[in-house]
């Protein structure tokens, strides 16, 4: 099956919430309601003629209006392979530090349980009903989502310095310690000026990167 | 050595009694068995048959640090590892030496810039013996590493009174000891 026969196919179960099929794009994808994510996965995974067998990559990608969350998903029986996309909005007036939220599929697919906890430690991205949702890379103290794009880069991790030309632990001053940075607690918005290796173009940060040429 | 380190005269004869017994732990520098990322795999090569590290007395990689002499430090230390680097350190007996392997350790590398979890240099957590640079380094490189270093404990005082020269050496030992 190519992509236009599978949209046809989730279009005829008669589900809601399922968008047109992007074939412009160069891994056509489809948008799916994130209320319908959980069935539209299972008939995709049972139905015989789909048979995708295996969700192979979960990410997300931050932009200015919200967060894309995307499911690659593939069949090894039928050697063809679809992308789901959910898409959330970020509603107005919430602060840098929002946390979009979409089901989780890790129980129709297993293997969706660890591409999600990373998109939560790299992006902050909650997913609700999983199984074991924390972080699974950085340590769980960690403060903040690494790849979002206003993240602070910290200069410290508890004792350890992270930045380049800090003292090294054992020529410091006993008596005069360095002082710890303060953490944030969880859900206060983010005040700290955004860093300058931000991508926003209100930071002032890099200049957008030229467009490409033939790419549509 | 305890009761003797650093006690007798610096003259002739316990100058050569020092040369040898320098001989013999510069022979001896037991690494530990330990790698973080990439470069571990180069050192790992340094190990094996053809590079055969053995030929300088330091072929025999320690499973624990309570064994070893020598913690090569290969490959990006982030901020988890760091508390391990930091703890197995302290957990090698005395006299230890460091050998910082890769541009990771020896100063952030790739992550220098972007690395929001990368310590920028192995000796921001433990002190450094060798530095040696590359992004893996070649195994020549580990090795003259590790000749550096041989040279560098032959030369240390076990049983002369430090002078000027050899309490520098000793100097940042002390501090972390
Ligand atoms: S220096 Fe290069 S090869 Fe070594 S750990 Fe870092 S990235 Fe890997």
């Amino acid at each position: 099956m190519n992509e236009q026969q599978l949209h046809d196919k989730l279009r005829a179960t008669g589900l809601g919430g399922i968008g047109e099929l992007e074939s412009s794009a160069r891994d056509p994808f489809v948008v799916v309601e994130a209320s319908v994510l959980l069935e539209v996965m299972a008939f995709l995974r049972d139905d015989s003629e789909t048979a995708m067998e295996m969700l192979h990559n979960v990410t997300a990608v931050q932009r200015e209006t919200g967060f894309d969350v995307v499911y690659h998903l593939c069949s090894y029986s039928r050697h063809h392979s679809l992308t789901l996309k959910v898409i959330v909005a970020q509603p107005e007036g919430e602060a840098g530090d929002w946390e979009p939220a979409v089901p989780s599929v890790a129980s129709v697919y297993p293997s969706a349980n660890w591409h999600e906890r990373e998109q939560w430690d790299l992006l902050g991205v909650r997913f609700n009903d999983h199984p074991d949702f924390r972080r699974i890379i950085l340590p769980e103290e960690w403060i903040g989502h690494p790849l979002r794009k206003d993240y602070v880069y910290p200069s410290t991790f508890g004792e350890i310095p992270l930045e380049l030309d800090a003292i090294p632990l054992y020529e410091r001053d006993e008596n005069d310690p360095p002082k710890p940075s303060e953490p944030r607690p969880a859900g206060t918005p983010l005040t700290q000026p955004p860093s300058e290796y931000s991508t926003r173009p209100d930071a002032g940060g890099r200049a957008p990167a030229p467009e490409k040429k033939g790419e549509s | 050595m305890g009761l003797l380190n650093n006690t007798l005269p610096d003259n002739k004869l316990v100058g050569a009694v020092d040369t040898a017994v320098g001989w013999g732990r510069k022979s001896s520098v037991w690494p530990m068995t330990f790698g973080i990322a990439c470069c571990a795999i180069e050192m790992m090569a340094v190990f094996a048959a053809t590079f055969d590290l053995d030929r300088f007395g330091a072929g025999i990689p320690r499973a624990t640090p309570r064994q070893s002499d020598l913690i090569i430090v290969p490959g990006t230390v982030n901020a988890k590892m760091a508390v391990r680097v930091r703890r197995l350190y302290d957990q090698m007996a005395e006299p230890r030496y460091v050998i910082a392997m890769g541009a990771c350790v020896c100063g952030g590398g790739p992550y220098v810039k972007w690395g929001y979890n990368t310590v920028k240099g192995v000796h921001k957590i433990i002190p450094v013996d060798i530095f040696v640079p590359g992004c893996p380094p070649r195994p020549e490189a580990l090795m003259d590493g590790i000749l550096k270093l041989r040279e560098k404990i032959g030369r240390e005082a076990v049983f002369a009174r430090r002078n000027e020269a050899n309490t520098q050496m000793n100097a940042k030992y002390d501090a972390v000891s």
